[in-house]
């Protein structure tokens, strides 16, 4: 397969899951305002932490206001993580290998994108909703599920899939660390989850990664912290999970050229043991923050060794 | 067949209620089910024809036709002239179209809209900002060809092909149609589409064309003229089977009504002749795209995925020891035969246009060495410049001792002084072009200039006359075409696309295009140009089963 194909590819698939992860932050975000009335309390600002996107944000000269943060986040064309760039990268790269996904894959994100700009004509940014999200969301699924029933198991699907997954892990290891991390900090006691605001707090972060359903299965128990951040990096059946995003990489790379793949798999072997093997009281021994902020150097470690193996031009 | 006859006047009836016999009036769009606008007497009609001024080698045979079901409207009308009624071939599409009610068609009309969106069968424009992507209007109403006629062109296609062919090995060997006389040697040397580099470079098989696209046009005399050969990238191929697609998608009803002759196989005799191109056994394959800026983009992607090949950008290409190579993500991999959609010059910067950065440095020497195909081959373009055009019929009896079948259009070559003369004394009823214009661009439609374009226009070739040429205005034929107002004629033309591999072949029919301005004779996409479905009819007279037809 050609290296510009398996770029576009790769990146089609890393931009629509950063629309569906935006949009579940925001989301979530939209759900934490109605708790949190007092203006000052820098939690509109946290979707911007999360996504890095304070210079960005910071040129606009808005106010951060729910309502403003979302908006950008969701509309602006100035910002490249922005849904609607994301949305419009995803069908760019899609257009430049139209001829190697299905058409079906093809039709289906020319039809988002289509549909996107109606929405942009209909929705005003300041009231941008949970249906919008939603909608985001789901033609996010159907993507996959159009690439899960349609293409052949060769290396296109491969590298759409392994940008899913590095994105994905990329996403759910920034929400830990910031909604999580800074209320929970490295020097973590076995503090109760007592009031109310936590209880949201917490059931909103499982909810941005769609994880609430599966904690209280697993666990069957109140919503408490450190069980939060367990099953979110370490279970092995949770799509969002760090150690599931990676188990499906490695799967990813190993299907890929292995000659040309050495490294990659290797970077990707190493994280994914350190998940494989590793306990949440390790992690809140090392601290958390810490642990997190390892995690996400690995994962451009991972995304650069991809790079150049299989995608450089030289 | 009875039942097909009693609707089919009724149908004409309708029309030819919409005709006034001194001038023609404007029709309420919702007075009748379709709002038909009839085609002028002067023209021919693809679909329509007045019972008396039909001209064309059809014409007994529409004409009873014509007499059979006149006879109804004959009462209503005093003239038979006022009998407007379909042509045999178009009956059950017309008996299908009188049975459609209108809001039927505008739904299945918007719905193929919506389609060509969401696949995104589009073309950039080029001028406006960063390019824009823009539908080709794409007509619902099909121009139908006879198996009588097709045949026809399919062989004269097929003579003509050939024959270039054997010109462009001919010019770049031995040059024995220059020795004969039969061409003057500067009309070809002094020729900037001539490649002084391919002298001399042996081609597989003598293929210079493995793809050829031909604009044919039909004139009011209802015979085909051939306009142009196209043998360097011709496109518009995707069309011709995104139309057939989208009107089987649609309107699955007509199909079954009239054997129509399948196009579907494009793409394969396509990868039959590119395969064929090499003697290499099981070649690698490869589509050359500009990349996704080009106007014709889709279409690229489209062939690439029918193929299933690789398409490929300059970028992905690299030379080595006068080998291609493409980069994957497997390492290095052989290219053996590179179909082309770039033009000569940008190919390779070193052996060409050195600003190119579309090409592959190094390509053309590979080429040479006979390490890789080109399709077509590189210096094609001097076949197809319109100085060398009224040579062709020279060159099929030249080259193959035959009359040529299909007939050019004559052609005045302003370079000799006589027929410059005669150009500039009768710009006004002439079409002026450039010889290497394309695109309907840098020409002149003499009838439809103003005084003034026409006096500016005998400048500029006076200035340079070589660089013109000039032709009769045909008056091209038309095709009803859904317009704003209902249904009108409009002008159509024809292009199929004939491939040489180690035989000629081609699909029935090709790309019909329309000009979409009422009066424009130009069908150029750029242009304000759409597209038709072309059906090329099957053999059998009546294939429609009662069980279908009756109701």
């Amino acid at each position: 397969m050609l290296s510009r194909v398996a770029s576009h590819l790769y990146w089609m698939s890393r931009y629509l899951e950063r629309s569906e992860n935006m949009a579940r932050i925001l989301d979530v975000t939209q759900s934490l305002a109605m708790l949190d009335r007092s203006a000052d309390s820098g939690g509109a600002m946290t979707p911007i932490v999360i996504t890095e996107a304070q210079t960005e944000f910071a040129e606009t000269k808005l106010t951060a206001t729910y309502a403003n943060v979302i908006a950008f986040l969701a509309w602006d064309k100035k910002h490249p993580s922005s849904i609607r760039n994301c949305i419009e990268a995803t069908r760019e790269n899609a257009r430049a290998v139209r001829g190697s996904i299905t058409s079906e894959m093809w039709e289906n994100i020319n039809d988002t994108w289509i549909l996107f700009q109606e929405k942009a004509k209909n929705i005003d940014p300041l009231m941008t909703g949970n249906e919008f999200f939603e909608w985001v969301k789901e033609r996010s699924h159907l993507f996959r599920g159009v690439t899960f029933a349609t293409v052949r198991r060769d290396q296109p699907y491969h590298f759409t899939r392994l940008g899913t997954f590095i994105e994905r892990a990329d996403n759910t290891a920034r929400i830990l660390n910031v909604k999580y991390a800074e209320e929970a900090p490295d020097t973590f006691d076995e503090k109760e989850v007592d009031t109310e605001t936590d209880y949201y707090r917490l059931s909103a972060v499982l909810r941005s990664v769609s994880a609430l359903e599966a904690y209280r299965d697993t666990y069957r128990d109140v919503i408490d912290a450190r069980r939060v951040a367990e099953i979110m990096i370490f279970d092995a059946m949770l799509p969002r999970s760090l150690r599931y995003c990676m188990d499906e990489a490695t799967k990813c790379l190993d299907d890929l050229p292995k000659d040309s793949g050495r490294i990659p798999r290797r970077i990707a072997s190493e994280i994914n043991a350190k998940l494989r093997y590793g306990t949440v009281d390790e992690v809140f021994d090392y601290g958390l923050k810490r642990y997190l902020a390892d995690f996400l150097m690995d994962m451009e470690r991972l995304g650069t060794a991809v790079n150049t193996a299989y995608m450089e031009l030289v | 067949m009875k039942d097909n006859g009693t609707r089919f006047a009724y149908y004409c009836t309708k029309i030819a209620l919409l005709r006034s016999p001194t001038s023609r009036v404007q029709y309420g769009p919702f007075l009748l089910m379709h709002a038909i606008k009839p085609p002028p007497f002067s023209h021919f009609d693809e679909m329509l024809a007045w019972s008396e001024a039909s001209p064309g080698h059809l014409q007994t045979q529409f004409q009873t036709q014509l007499q059979h079901f006149g006879g109804q409207s004959q009462s209503q009308s005093h003239a038979k002239a006022q009998t407007l009624g379909a042509r045999p071939h178009y009956v059950p599409y017309g008996n299908w179209l009188a049975d459609t009610p209108s809001t039927s068609l505008t739904q299945r009309r918007a719905q193929a809209d919506l389609l060509f969106r969401r696949i995104g069968i589009t073309f950039t424009v080029y001028g406006e900002e960063g390019g824009t992507e823009r539908l080709i209007p794409s007509d619902v109403i099909p121009r139908i060809i006879t198996a009588d006629e097709w045949a026809y062109l399919e062989k004269g296609l097929t003579q003509r092909v050939t024959a270039i062919n054997k010109f462009l090995a001919d010019i770049y060997h031995g040059q024995a149609i220059l020795k004969a006389g039969l061409i003057p040697r500067e009309q070809i040397e002094g020729n900037s589409q001539f490649q002084t580099k391919m002298v001399g470079v042996k081609v597989p098989h003598d293929t210079y064309a493995s793809i050829t696209g031909v604009d044919i046009v039909r004139n009011n005399d209802g015979k085909y003229y051939v306009l142009e050969d196209n043998l360097r990238v011709p496109s518009g191929v995707s069309y011709m089977l995104m139309n057939r697609k989208m009107m089987m998608r649609l309107f699955p009803e007509l199909f079954l009504r009239q054997t129509v002759r399948p196009v579907e196989h494009y793409p394969a005799l396509l990868l039959q002749t590119l395969r064929e191109s090499t003697d290499i056994d099981n070649p690698n394959v490869v589509l050359l795209t500009p990349g996704r800026f080009n106007s014709a983009y889709f279409e690229h992607t489209f062939l690439a995925q029918q193929m299933g090949v690789e398409l490929v950008e300059g970028q992905d290409l690299f030379v080595k020891d006068d080998y291609v190579y493409m980069r994957t993500t497997n390492g290095p991999q052989r290219v053996d035969v590179m179909y082309r959609r770039l033009d000569d010059t940008f190919l390779d910067p070193l052996a060409f246009n050195p600003d190119s950065a579309l090409g592959v440095p190094g390509l053309f020497q590979a080429y040479a060495k006979g390490n890789i195909v080109i399709c077509n081959a590189i210096g094609t373009g001097v076949a197809d410049d319109k100085s060398i055009y009224p040579y062709v019929p020279d060159m099929i009896k030249f080259y193959l001792g035959e009359e040529p079948i299909l007939n050019n259009v004559q052609t005045y070559q302003c370079r000799k002084p006589a027929d410059l003369s005669y150009v500039l004394a009768n710009m006004k009823d002439l079409v002026v072009k450039e010889v290497h214009g394309a695109g309907g661009y840098g020409m002149l439609v003499g009838p439809a200039a103003t005084a003034k374009e026409v006096a500016d226009f005998a400048v500029i070739v006076k200035a340079n006359p070589s660089n013109y040429i000039a032709q009769p205005t045909l008056s091209l034929s038309s095709c009803p075409t859904f317009v704003e107002a209902g249904i009108a004629p409009r002008h159509i033309d024809l292009r199929p696309f004939v491939l040489t591999g180690r035989e000629v072949r081609m699909v029935p029919g090709g790309l019909t295009r329309v000009a979409l301005r009422e009066g424009s004779l130009v069908v150029n996409s750029s242009q304000g140009g759409g597209t038709k479905d072309t059906w090329v009819l099957g053999d059998e007279v009546d294939p429609v089963p009662a069980a279908v037809e009756g109701k």
